[in-house]
């Protein structure tokens, strides 16, 4: 069974314009970055998946279960959604209390809590700041309160809306290595993101959102090497796929240790 | 006269034990387009601060040294006086709504109402506020009720419509797609090219090493490297201060292409050539 | 955000009049029927207000103000009319309790007064937007700053319902029970109380800066996006409605 089904998913906000025109998806436990846009509908999208909005018709199934016939924090067990504004989901006042909160309204046991939110806080990389308050960290550390706090809840799904935002390289890393880690552990991450780089190292498959329909939908890679339809979108395929195209390679390169390692192949068989 | 003039500038915030700013002398002329770079925690946003006077007059702490502005001492002249010369985009785009006008037009109008420009002024900026960064469409929209990219292009609008002499910039693109990113580098470079001084920090290197004039490389309050992009990133152990190089100069490290005083293509377009040299020579 | 201001966004002659004229309406238009101490007055006052709501287009939005209104109304009735000592005349009789005609018709006075208070008021608040309020104050020599404060107000329960259901949608993300019966509702309510003010504290912070940097505390001569309301027969609307008040002080006094 999938993990999510979006089935002909149609939603307009009160005394909006439609803005999400008939989507049909299905995940697996694949990590898919979703891109877009700005106002395509991306975050309206997750929110779908979370709960937090109904579709105006169609039906989103988590785990085979009607969003429109679960409450939010049931669901909560299995979907977990980091918002792009971190200031939408930190309301506690001390680091720890924020991050242990999922754990507890779910039902893990205070030991059990205790451990997971302490592995979180370490993962993201927070663990000498357990006692402060959240208002008095940065932007990029709070965005990562917002990451622990979900990661403490193991929920089998697990949503991120623009993750990057405000990190640095070894933030984004950090990210990076989480994703790989829930997919390795066959999670799924559906993460919403605007930094190409990241999604063609990161992802294994990408979805295109444009004027409310998801216009491309395949692995990361095949997405990227239509460049056109990519640009028709308002994106841009990575820095390092426009150096292959610019050079008129027929190789799609997602990253730079690809590109590297192919060209010195290349060369030395051009020396033969 | 330099545009910004600082000098030994050192902050520490309020209740904290180390410097924020440690010791940063620089000076920047008019028209400049300086990027500014570093890991998270580095001091970039402090010196943001610093530059439009929020430190010391918003921010207390421990504050030495001096940033001069057009030969004015910062420290020594009133915020009202400095907002009209010195624009700030901040990095986070969901705090910047004034939260007292209803739409998108009359947030941008916001600032000029505070500056007294006048009515006719007034509706020519705003309507190429609208056009240059595409929201148009949300003119008549409540600014409360944006997309987290939209709302960051009504921020950078709200300001650029007050055109300030010198422009700091924190992050402004984080949010944008790419196609909006790019024509927000394109539309500064534009702005820096017609005498408007620009100060951004960011950390999309890539575009970096594209625009600006000189690069500025902060970690722990103090200042790496304060170069052209080619000659910051060519330099060894960036990695040591937390920055992977331009995703082109890290290909051309790999290959082994640099030109005779050991320096790297940063930009695509340097790197499309050199890339296409290498492979042709044997 | 919610915008629950009760403004209503529409053309018409009424929404064209400026609001010191209207504030001078709503003076007269209290005025007069106190003045006279007549109830037909009142009545014709009651009147006019309810064709002018007709014009702007807004007596729908009237009804529920009003049926929020007729309990407290009935309430002055029953208390009037039935319980006050010292009436004698009986009007009628519901089993043991007898209303009296004095206590009826000091009911409709009171009534006639109220409800002329109320549509008074309401036509203005329905259609003129609370910017346009401040703006025009400001205009006449308000500080800036009070205009924005004052604006801040206007915005602070929209402010409220929005910053509560954000955080209680963070709340029910993670687990938190917040549909459901009253009892739920209540337990997920109490605890949403201190986040919405934190937040709103920390706000204050970040608003002031954003402020800062869009020159809100310049000290330049300020201008207005908004064109200044003018209203084309401000001038003869304000004499004619002066006019009325001296006309009903004279007849009293006469
Ligand atoms: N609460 C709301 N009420 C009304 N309209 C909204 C609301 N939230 C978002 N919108 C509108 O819906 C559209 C989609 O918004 P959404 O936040 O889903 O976009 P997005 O794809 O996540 O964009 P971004 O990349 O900028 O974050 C936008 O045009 C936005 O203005
Ligand atoms: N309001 C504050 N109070 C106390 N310390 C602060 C405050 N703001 C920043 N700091 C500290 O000052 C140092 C520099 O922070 P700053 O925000 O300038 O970094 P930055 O380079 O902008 O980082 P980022 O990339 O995360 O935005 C950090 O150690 C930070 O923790
Ligand atoms: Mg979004
Ligand atoms: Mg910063």
């Amino acid at each position: 069974m999938n993990l999510i089904d979006v089935q002909n998913l149609h939603f307009s906000y009160p005394e909006g314009i439609e803005l999400l025109k008939g989507i049909d998806l299905a995940f697996d436990h694949r990590s898919t970055a979703i891109i877009g846009q700005n106002g395509a509908g991306k975050t309206t999208f997750v929110k779908l998946l979370k709960g937090l909005l109904k579709p105006v018709s169609g039906d989103i199934l988590i785990n085979g279960v009607n969003t429109k016939e679960i409450s939010v924090a049931k669901l909560a067990a299995h979907i977990g959604l980091v918002f792009q504004n971190p200031g939408d989901q930190i309301f506690k006042s001390s680091v720890y209390d924020e991050v242990i909160f999922g754990p507890h309204n779910i039902g893990i046991p205070e030991d059990e809590a205790d451990e997971s939110t302490k592995k979180a806080l370490i993962e993201v990389g927070l663990e000498n700041k357990v006692n402060d308050n959240p208002y008095d960290l940065s932007f990029s550390e709070r965005k990562l309160i917002s990451i622990a706090s979900i990661l403490a809840m193991n929920t089998q799904i697990v949503l991120l809306d623009e993750p990057t935002i405000a990190q640095d390289d070894y933030g984004k890393q950090l990210i990076q290595g989480l994703v790989r880690k829930l997919e390795g552990e066959g999670r799924l991450v559906i993460s919403i993101l605007h930094d190409m780089d990241f999604v063609a190292e990161t992802f294994t498959r990408t979805l295109v959102f444009q004027n409310g329909k998801v216009t491309m939908d395949n692995d990361t890679k095949s997405v990227f090497s239509q460049t056109e339809a990519v640009r028709r979108a308002y994106l841009e395929p990575p820095h390092v796929t426009q150096l292959g195209n610019r050079l008129g390679y027929t190789e799609t390169y997602l990253t730079a240790e690809q590109f590297v390692k192919d060209s010195l192949r290349k060369r030395e068989e051009f020396k033969q | 006269m330099s545009k910004v003039v600082v000098n030994n500038l050192k902050y520490r915030y309020p209740l904290t034990e180390n410097l924020a700013i440690n010791g940063l002398t620089f000076e920047i002329e008019q028209g400049e387009l300086i990027g500014i770079i570093g890991r998270n925690g580095a001091g970039k946003s402090t010196l943001c601060a610093a530059l439009t006077g929020l430190v010391p007059h918003f921010f207390k702490g421990a504050y030495g040294g001096s940033v001069h502005i057009d030969g004015i001492n910062v420290k020594e002249s009133k915020l009202s006086y400095i907002s009209r010369e010195v624009g700030i985009v901040f990095q986070n785009p969901f705090t910047q709504m004034t939260g007292a006008k209803e739409t998108v037009k009359e947030e941008l109008a916001f600032g000029l109402e505070n500056l007294g420009v006048p009515k006719l002024e007034m509706l020519r900026r705003i309507e190429d506020a609208l056009n240059l960064l595409e929201i148009d469409h949300l003119r008549d929209k409540n600014p409360l009720e944006l997309s987290g990219g939209q709302m960051q292009r009504v921020a950078i609008a709200s300001i650029l419509v007050m055109h300030p002499g010198l422009l700091v910039l924190d992050e402004p693109t984080s949010q944008l797609d790419p196609q909006g990113t790019a024509e927000v580098f394109r539309a500064i470079k534009k702005l820096s090219n017609q005498g408007m001084t620009i100060i951004m920090v960011e950390h999309k290197i890539e575009e970096i090493a594209e625009y600006a004039d000189r690069v500025m490389f902060l970690d722990n309050g103090k200042i790496v490297a304060f170069d052209t992009p080619t000659n910051v990133f060519s330099m060894n152990h960036l990695e040591e201060h937390g920055l992977r190089p331009p995703v082109f100069t890290r290909v051309c490290k790999g290959l082994g292409i640099r030109d005779l005083s050991g320096l790297y293509p940063v930009t695509l377009s340097e790197a499309v050539n050199e890339v296409q040299k290498f492979n042709e020579s044997d | 955000m919610q915008n629950i201001s009760l403004y209503v966004n529409k053309k018409s002659f009424v929404h064209d009049v400026d609001f010191l004229t209207k504030l001078i309406y709503i003076f007269v238009f209290i005025a007069i029927p106190i003045i006279s101490g007549s109830v037909i007055i009142g009545l014709l006052a009651i009147l006019i207000s309810l064709i002018l709501h007709t014009c702007a287009g807004v007596l729908k939005k009237l009804i529920p103000i009003v049926a929020l209104s007729l309990f407290v109304l009935l309430s002055v009735i029953i208390v009037q009319a039935a319980f006050i000592p010292g009436y004698h005349i009986v009007f009628f009789s519901l089993g043991p309790v007898h209303f009296y005609q004095e206590g009826l018709i000091h009911a409709s006075l009171i009534i006639v007064r109220f409800l002329d208070i109320l549509l008074v008021s309401s036509l203005t608040v329905l259609t003129t937007r609370p910017s346009d309020i401040v703006e025009t104050l400001q205009r006449k020599g308000l500080s800036h700053r009070m205009g924005y404060v004052i604006n801040s107000i206007f915005q602070i329960i929209p402010q409220m319902v929005s910053s509560m259901k954000t955080i209680s949608d963070a709340q029910r993300s993670r687990g938190m029970e917040t549909e459901g019966n009253l009892f739920v509702r209540v337990k997920a309510f109490l605890p949403l109380i201190g986040p919405v003010v934190i937040s709103s504290l920390v706000g204050t912070r970040e608003r002031a800066m954003a402020l800062e940097a869009r020159a809100f505390s310049a000290d330049a001569k300020r201008t207005y996006f908004h064109e200044e309301m003018k209203y084309r027969y401000k001038t003869p609307v304000r004499i004619i409605l002066l006019l009325l008040l001296v006309v009903s002080i004279i007849w009293r006094v006469l």
